[in-house]
């Protein structure tokens, strides 16, 4: 490839995300859920090797305001126990991903990748003592919002 | 060479991207597709005299303040909406805030007004002013303002608590303090500013702004913002002031409070008011060593209220630098954490009442004052009732500040931070008494099951526990961790303050009751302050703790696309606590430590001084209601743990939950609810997909009864929401 093809497709792939950029940054992340997720937290939705990968990014770009508890603080919510469990019971796994990929971290924005957010969340549900499982947490949003967020394990309400 | 010219490209690719949105914005600011014919108010039957007609009122059905009125009141005397049809209200129209500002906001909190069928609030990540049809929410205009680094710099960067409106019978303005704290003023009619108020319609707050001895702060770093409303009285705005979050403070010699007085019609400066007094004010002896010279905060960041009668401004200030260490201050810090009355025309002091000397313990003055009538043993009396976080109502006479039931001043326990000054007594009120908790002690320790109070008992162990104005401690690994609080940072009635019912003499007060806040000290990492202690617990990492809002602002530059992702470091992250509770945790298995209620609304008659009723506020959180170690046990209403604020109406005292839940009654959301105001008894809720995040208010228009509540949290970005009655009524069909 010649770099001068090799530059006007940097061009398209530039234009496009700052297309995609401009469409994310107003597009609105969506709490309702049409049908109902297929599968909960409990299910083993996440790796232990990516919990792993998300605790060094956790503690390298959420620690500093959540803290290495996960407890939150004053104006920070909490990302483990009651008030997070709370906060998240019944939406799924796509909202909070979501959330985090329009909202954090705070003044950088943007900066975590999907990958990098589902691997931070996996921590979050290892944390929080949710079961691993055989296969990762997909960035997909159509695979996330397959899984619902539930505080009590299904068989013991 | 192609490289550079891709690089050149992509930067300008995205410069276009980043230029052009504001453009888009800007032009739907200019807007002004305002309807043609207001819709005028209806008389109800609610109106009052004809002498008020002209000027905008609860009694008219309006909403014309942040707290209804200037009294800090949150009444209305509306009753189309009571208990007989609370539970039949439906939406009315819905507001989305997504799209002011460059990302949705998450903590929309304001209170809109209502003025002659229009209502206008603040909301966004961008702090923008929309002008809505108070029947149909429909957008008329909207304001931006595109203010840059000062904006992402802010001290408060949410949408905030909401605006002023003013009118002298033809003119009718808009008065709003922005993101990077400067007042600016708007034709009512337009959304555009008024250039003749101001520079181009803009006062920029930041000057006049001082640290040290009258160093001016920065114009676009200096720590000031706000964002509770500008108070709006006659011809002149008052303006309050807010600064980062005091635990973890850069310095101790930050930007100076002080409440300002503008004419609304120019943007001159009339007064201003130093919460710290310079030598040769009155109190600025109360600051030890010249320690005055140093020493910053003391704003007044929650709501003003005003006698206009009388004309007298009644200031809640907030803590001074910095809210858990005191020991570059030494002194009672006047006028910190004082209630301070000042007159209108000239905003010099009238009197004072110190809530807490030489304050450590962030209580702050977080609640509006409320300015209420009362009769006390058959003497009238103009009141003024202050709920805060340490959950005790102070009453005062409003033109003398002698308090209207004794208030004590009574020895409370000295700590032993190194360098640290202590006031060897606090004012405790004999009357009304606290209505929420004010300490731990051993009964207020959760109680479900023996197993559960054993794990609290030894959660606590770390911390050194002790009465109300248990002093902040050095955090050490062996213990003490921290000092145990509650009532502290979040606890009693938070910014959304009460409310009061004018006929029956009656605050009505939220409060948080299971807000548990352990306070450590630590020395703050080398280079980050010039503070000796900082908040942060031993054997953790240091942490920042952040204002409210913070790196949220619209003004913050957009991402750009990053080369690739950083290989994640090899991380020393601290193990993990065990979900179950340990020493020094504040919850046991995932419960929180102190018993129900969490959450509470009291009614205090304020004739007697006593608490008429107390009920639970807010749903059993899912956590209790679903936890295994619970099962089959029959756990009366817990209410919940969190800032709400309420409207009083005729009958009706109306508030959110501050929660989600899904229960049986109803799927994930939190509920709006009446009380019944002379008994406490829940007697209507509807349903609302989130939190109630913004105090809710209400008016009448074309015969219709309207509340309009913020709401917001977790995944639900922020929205207005309007209820009212159907339009058809199906009493006579149905029943």
């Amino acid at each position: 490839m010649t770099s001068k093809i090799k530059g006007s497709l940097r061009i398209a792939a530039v234009a496009i995300f700052v297309f995609v950029i401009i469409e994310a940054i107003h597009s609105t992340p969506r709490a309702q859920e049409t049908s109902r997720p297929s599968r909960s937290v409990w299910d083993g939705v996440y790796t232990e090797g990516q919990a792993k990968r998300g605790e060094a990014l956790y503690s390298r770009e959420c620690a500093r305001c959540h803290g290495s508890d996960l407890a939150g603080a004053d104006e920070v919510p909490p990302l483990s126990g009651p008030g997070f469990l709370a906060n998240w019971e019944g939406l799924t796994m796509d909202d909070l991903s979501e959330r985090v990929r329009v909202s954090m971290p705070p003044n950088k924005q943007g900066k975590l990748t999907r990958q990098e957010i589902v691997d931070i969340l996996s921590y979050v549900l290892g944390f929080n003592k949710f079961p691993g499982g055989n296969g990762e947490l997909e960035p997909k949003p159509e695979s996330l919002k397959q899984i619902r967020i539930e505080a009590t394990k299904p068989n013991q309400k | 060479m192609s490289r550079i010219n891709c690089r050149r490209v992509a930067a300008l690719l995205l410069i276009v991207g980043l230029v052009v949105m504001p453009i888009r914005v800007a032009g739907q600011a200019s807007t002004k597709n305002r309807a043609p014919a207001r819709s005028t108010m209806k008389a109800t039957e609610t109106s009052p005299t004809k002498d008020v007609v002209s000027l905008p009122s609860t009694k008219n059905g309006e909403w014309p303040h942040y707290t209804g009125d200037l009294a800090g009141t949150r009444y209305s005397p509306l009753d189309q909406i009571n208990a007989e049809n609370f539970n039949k209200l439906e939406v009315a129209w819905r507001f989305k805030t997504d799209n002011l500002g460059t990302r949705p906001e998450y903590k929309l909190e304001g209170t809109p007004l209502m003025v002659k069928g229009m209502l206008y609030a603040t909301a966004g990540t961008r702090r923008s002013v929309v002008a809505l049809k108070a029947d149909t929410g429909e957008l008329v205009w909207v304001h931006a303002e595109f203010e840059g680094q000062r904006a992402v710099n802010a001290p408060r960067q949410l949408s905030g608590r909401g605006l002023s409106y003013w009118t002298d019978g033809k003119e009718e303005r808009i008065l709003y303090v922005t993101t990077g704290y400067r007042l600016i003023a708007l034709d009512a009619k337009t959304g555009n500013r008024v250039p003749s108020f101001g520079k181009d319609g803009v006062v920029d707050l930041k000057v006049g702004v001082v640290h040290g001895t009258g160093q001016q702060i920065d114009l676009e770093k200096g720590d000031a913002g706000l964002h509770s409303t500008p108070v709006v009285v006659n011809d002149v705005v008052i303006v309050g002031m807010a600064m980062k979050e005091g635990m973890t403070v850069v310095t101790h010699d930050n930007a100076k409070g002080q409440v300002r007085a503008f004419d609304v019609r120019t943007g001159k400066l009339l007064w201003a008011f130093n919460t710290i007094p310079r030598p040769g004010e009155f109190g600025n002896d109360t600051w030890l060593d010249n320690s005055w010279a140093i020493n910053g905060n003391t704003g007044v960041w929650t709501q003003i209220s005003v006698d206009e009668e009388l004309g007298l401004v009644y200031l809640p200030v907030e803590s001074p630098t910095s809210d858990f260490y005191g020991g570059h201050r030494p002194g009672n810090n006047l006028f910190g954490e004082s209630l301070v009355c000042v007159d209108l025309k000239t905003g010099k002091r009238k009197w004072h009442f110190q809530i807490v000397h030489h304050p450590i313990w962030d209580y702050d003055l977080s609640s509006v004052p409320i300015l209420a009538d009362i009769n006390v043993n058959g003497k009238a009396i103009k009141a003024v009732a202050l709920p805060s976080k340490e959950a005790f109502l102070y009453v005062f006479d409003r033109v003398t500040g002698e308090p209207v039931w004794p208030i004590e001043e009574r020895p409370v326990p000295k700590g032993d931070v190194p360098g640290e000054w202590y006031s060897p007594t606090q004012p405790f009120p004999t009357k009304p008494p606290a209505y929420a908790r004010q300490a731990i002690t051993e009964d207020d320790l959760i109680d479900f099951t023996p197993e559960l109070r054993a794990q609290a008992k030894k959660n606590i162990e770390g911390f050194k526990n002790g009465p109300m104005f248990n002093p902040p401690v050095l955090s050490k690994i062996g213990g003490p961790l921290a000092a145990l609080t509650i009532g502290t940072l979040n606890g009693g009635t938070n910014w959304p303050g009460g409310g009061y019912d004018p006929e029956t003499h009656t605050v009505y007060v939220p409060a948080s009751n299971a807000s548990v806040a352990p306070i450590g000290l630590i020395e703050p990492p080398a280079g980050f302050s010039d503070i000796r202690y900082v908040s942060g617990r031993a054997g953790q990492p240091f942490r920042v703790s952040e204002g409210p809002g913070y790196g949220s602002a619209a003004d913050f530059p957009q991402p750009t696309r990053r080369a690739e992702p950083a290989a994640p470091s090899a991380s020393s992250a601290a193990a993990a606590a065990p979900a179950g509770g340990a020493v020094g945790s504040t919850n046991v298995q995932g419960l929180p430590i102190v018993k129900p209620p969490y959450g509470t609304l009291t009614a205090i008659n304020l004739d007697k001084g006593e608490i008429v009723w107390q009920v639970p506020h807010g749903d059993t959180p899912d956590v209790v209601r679903n936890h295994p170690l619970l099962r089959g046990m029959n756990i009366p209403k817990t209410g919940q743990n969190g800032p709400v604020g309420l409207v009083v109406t005729k009958t009706l005292v109306i508030m959110g939950d501050p929660q989600v839940t899904t229960t049986p009654e109803h799927p994930r959301g939190a509920m709006l609810r009446a009380y019944d105001k002379a008994t406490g008894k829940q007697v209507g809720a509807v349903y609302m997909p989130a939190p109630q995040s913004g105090s809710p208010m209400t008016y009448m228009l074309n015969g219709k009864q309207y509340i309009v509540v913020a709401i917001s949290g977790g995944a639900y970005s922020g929205e207005y929401v309007a209820f009212a009655l159907p339009t058809i009524d199906e009493r006579g069909s149905s029943k």
